[in-house]
């Protein structure tokens, strides 16, 4: 028994990507549970706007962050303002009677905050919740879990595609054959486009007729951003392949590009209830704008100028990512002086023969 | 096609009397729901020789192989390892290298050498030359050739009386692949038994004996010589050759290209002759010894 | 289709991979209308020729003659075929991949599968087929255009017999047919069926030529006997020790044989690295 743990052992300090995996993961959920895991939302964004507006912004309870206040400006520009995500509470003080709260019921943690604490004090009147009155998770995780789809497919399908020729040894074949290296690749990643087009629209449907998602914005502004989206996810799954042997590999990799997102993306934990510290990371994950985006289309119906930011920032990481995942594809398949590292011929040889002996 | 097995004097070769064999199987059957993928078989393989299992893929090699083992029990008939059936104990006087060569790749060959020794519980095998060099190497690094001296130094570490090797010089260069077989034999030498399988023909000539299956049956076992016996070829020389080929080829003939010169195993010479004048080719065609692999090849089909 | 006058190969062809040389200064022919044999064992250098061939890798020196894209037949060392497809799929794709139309494709397909005895295997996923079999695809596969010139990485390592032998008699018909066939190999009675043989070690020409003309070149002698023939270098062969004797002279217990591609293959190892023992 002794023999076969020390074995066991030494294979394993050699397995650098599970030995990662077995390290960086629980640090991943320590640093997620420890900065930002929480649904507690401490500030919200306010916009005050009408007559009276700085009287009625210094009384204001604390948790009402004024961000604005326009004395100039109207009811419609405070849905204006809630819609673009600019604030989470607008309040309209006209010249008579009560303020109107307006609440974007598209931030769900801070409205619920917000609304819980507004009424809890007398004087203060009712806030009017936009955009999700019934305050319904289901409303803001559909569009979220539209995103977790497109990574997955993108992201493990095309890692797991693409690595399937390199680990059968067929890629080799095809690159004698007349292909170009576009080509391959092209071919290769429609039938998943394919599918994760589907899986969107199933899910938009379901949504929508069965969970009473709204879908209040331009489905054209929607596609757009998916369509970025995709490239981002699927020039991620490309990537991979290109450094991955066996599709287990494949496997260990995407999972640790999938988690961080899920859970550091504002997908379940908003963004505004984690620490500054640990928020940045977000900003980073392409999963966190398209997020952005599907919430701001379907649920806010904003539209496309107000988008501008999400739309940009995945048409970069986009770009990049999908650029960089062709080159290095293309390096895989075209002829070059140096076809993988140093060594790989001996190793393909030595690779390739015991395991020809022992395929037959 | 031919079920007796052509050789004189039995199952175990020429000799009045058998020597007493460590591995043997004595009509070995195997059947899997409705296949038949061994039937019975026999075979022996006694101390200090070396014996050659030659198949085609799907002639029940590896099922008997792993009947001898003892990994799988026969549906019919008797399986003895050291005259008695596969059980734990007979397993620690049995050296097995298998196509894959049972190495772990991202393991040094002192560290998979150190693992063998404690599960067999001897002391470790010694590594000489090239081989002591290469120590503290990763399997996975190491060219094929050496890696297959690994795995023989380690399968015979604790002194096994009977060694299974399966494919055990596939891939390798003909000064390596001599060398492999020294070690080979060596072994035979030092008493042990030795049953190889191999695809390559031209290997039988490096055993003592070989016993040649298809479809689950012996269909021949013997020295090579016995086996070969007098099959026979015709072989066509012209310098036309192209031409030659796809008239005998249209015919049906098995005639495969040696060189420049053609062949058809087990043919009418004759009949060759008339297929080439009635296609208008000019060739010299006579009657020559066959080689094994076609004798194989004939016996096979 | 024959362009008889087409000879394919490289001349001083070098190939590295970083700082390791799998391929130095060799020089290969591979004419139309024959089968050419590279031989060697793991990490001689084969598959890196054959690559450099087929285009897949640059060459680090030296020129290489192949045909266009289209006109190349390769089979990978590695299965080589699609094993989630059916042979039929597999053969398709392979067809259109290299532009045949619709009816060629079909013409063809039907042949092949007649040719390579796979007809009835038609519609099984390939991962299925034994080992001779799927080899037999991937050949069909390679051919299925009727390329100019076919490379094969070892395609019959590990097969068995029966397959191997119709294997060869496939390569010998599309000789026979004017392409110009390469095929690497560790088996060198495979090699002496060829036209001609190349043998590599360590990436450097051993030997070449045509079988006749390896065996002439070697010098010396190659002797044959029982015990271990002592002050030469030799090998075991079956149940007797061979040795090499430079000088012409047969040792007492000894006697000449008849040279092989084997003999000539050790002999030309032995006398490259004289200190490469066991």
């Amino acid at each position: 028994m002794w023999a076969m743990a020390m074995k066991e052992f030494r294979q394993m300090r050699r397995d650098r990507r599970t030995l990662a995996m077995m390290i960086l993961l629980p640090v991943l959920l320590l640093v997620v549970f420890g900065y930002a895991a929480s649904f507690d939302v401490d500030r919200v964004k306010t916009v005050v706007l009408g007559p009276r507006a700085v009287q009625v912004a210094a009384a204001l309870p604390d948790r009402l962050d004024v961000v604005r206040v326009a004395p100039g400006e109207g009811r419609q520009a405070a849905v204006e303002a809630l819609r673009d995500a600019d604030a989470t509470v607008a309040v309209v003080a006209g010249d008579g009677g009560q303020p109107q709260v307006l609440v974007d019921g598209a931030d769900l943690f801070s409205a619920r905050a917000v609304v819980t604490e507004l009424r809890g004090r007398p004087g203060l009147p009712t806030p009017e919740v936009l955009f999700n009155p019934g305050l319904e998770t289901s409303a803001i995780m559909v569009p979220g879990l539209m995103g977790v789809v497109l990574v997955f497919v993108g992201t493990i399908a095309t890692a797991l595609g693409v690595v399937r020729e390199r680990q059968s040894g067929t890629l080799e074949q095809l690159a004698v054959m007349p292909f170009r290296a576009r080509d391959v690749l092209a071919g290769k990643l429609l039938p998943y486009l394919g599918v994760a087009v589907v899986d969107l629209a199933v899910i938009v449907a379901v949504g929508v007729l069965l969970f009473d998602v709204p879908f209040n914005g331009s489905p054209l502004v929607f596609a757009l951003g998916a369509v970025e989206f995709l490239f981002v996810t699927v020039g991620i799954g490309v990537l991979i392949s290109t450094v991955s042997e066996t599709q287990g590999q494949a496997i260990q990799l995407a999972i640790m590009t999938m988690l961080p997102q899920i859970l550091l993306s504002g997908l379940i934990f908003p963004l505004q209830a984690m620490a500054p510290g640990v928020r940045w990371i977000g900003y980073l994950l392409p999963l966190t704008w398209f997020v952005q985006l599907a919430r701001g289309v379907m649920v806010r119906g904003a539209p496309f100028e107000a988008l501008l930011l999400p739309l940009a920032m995945l048409a970069v990481l986009g770009a990049v990512v999908f650029g960089l995942s062709i080159a290095r594809f293309r390096r895989d398949l075209a002829p070059a002086g140096r076809h993988r590292d140093a060594d790989s011929d001996a190793a393909d040889q030595a690779e390739a023969a015991p395991s020809r002996a022992g395929a037959r | 096609m031919n079920a007796e097995p052509r050789s004189p004097g039995g199952p175990a070769g020429a000799g009045p009397e058998p020597p007493e064999a460590l591995a043997e199987a004595a009509g070995a059957t195997k059947r899997f729901g409705e296949l038949l993928a061994v039937d019975r078989v026999d075979l022996a393989v006694a101390a200090g020789e070396v014996v050659g299992l030659i198949g085609a893929n799907g002639s029940g090699k590896t099922t008997l192989i792993r009947m001898l083992l003892g990994l799988v029990a026969p549906t019919a008939g008797r399986v003895r390892l050291f005259g008695e059936p596969p059980s734990l104990g007979t397993r620690a006087r049995l050296g097995y290298v298998p196509q894959s060569l049972g190495l772990y790749e991202d393991l040094t060959v002192a560290e998979n050498l150190a693992f063998s020794a404690a599960a067999y519980g001897s002391s470790e095998a010694v590594l000489q030359g090239e081989l002591a060099e290469a120590r503290d190497v990763l399997v996975g690094d190491l060219p094929l050739g050496l890696r297959r001296r690994a795995a023989f130094a380690i399968a015979l570490g604790h002194h096994p009386d009977l060694l299974v090797l399966d494919e055990p010089t596939s891939g390798v260069d003909p000064l390596q692949r001599a060398r492999l077989w020294e070690t080979i034999r060596a072994s035979a030498e030092q008493g042990a038994g030795v049953l190889v399988t191999t695809h390559h023909l031209s290997e039988a000539e490096q055993c003592d004996r070989v016993v040649v299956l298809a479809s689950g049956r012996v269909v021949a076992a013997g020295t090579l010589d016995e086996v070969i016996g007098d099959a026979t070829a015709v072989e066509v020389r012209t310098p036309t050759w192209e031409a030659a080929f796809a008239a005998l080829d249209l015919a049906g003939l098995p005639v495969s290209l040696v060189g420049r010169t053609l062949r058809v195993p087990g043919a009418d010479p004759d009949r060759v002759g008339r297929l080439l004048a009635d296609a208008g080719v000019p060739a010299e065609v006579a009657s020559v010894a066959a080689s094994f692999e076609e004798t194989f090849v004939v016996l096979a089909s | 289709m024959n362009q008889g006058e087409d000879r394919w190969g490289c001349q001083g062809l070098s190939v590295r991979y970083g700082a390791t040389v799998a391929l130095e200064d060799v020089t290969f022919e591979a004419p139309a209308g024959t089968v050419a044999a590279v031989v060697g064992g793991d990490g001689a250098g084969k598959t890196s020729l054959l690559r450099a061939l087929a285009g897949t890798v640059r060459p680090a020196a030296g020129t290489v003659r192949r045909p266009a894209a289209r006109r190349l037949g390769y089979v990978s060392a590695g299965p080589g075929v699609w094993t989630d497809l059916t042979v039929d799929e597999n053969l398709g794709f392979a067809g259109r991949a290299y532009g045949l139309s619709a009816d060629e494709l079909d013409r063809r397909v039907g042949w092949l599968l007649d040719r390579t005895g796979l007809a009835e295997a038609r519609d099984r996923l390939a991962g299925r087929l034994s080992g001779g079999m799927r080899q037999k695809l991937a050949l069909a596969m390679a051919v299925a255009h009727e390329p100019d010139l076919l490379i094969l990485d070892e395609p019959t390592t590990g097969v068995d017999p029966v397959s191997r032998a119709e294997l060869w008699r496939l390569l010998a018909s599309s000789a026979a047919d004017g392409a110009a066939v390469v095929v690497a190999t560790t088996y060198l009675d495979e090699a002496e069926r060829a036209a001609t043989v190349l043998l590599l070690d360590r990436g450097r020409t051993l030997l070449a030529g045509t079988p006749d003309e390896v065996l002439a070149a070697t010098p010396g002698l190659v002797v044959e006997g029982t015990a271990r023939p002592e002050g030469l270098a030799s090998w075991r062969r079956g149940a007797r020790w061979r040795a090499w004797s430079p000088d012409g002279s047969a040792p007492p217990g000894t006697s000449p044989v008849t040279l092989d591609l084997e003999d000539a293959a050790i002999v030309a190892q032995l006398r490259e690295d004289p200190g490469r023992a066991a």
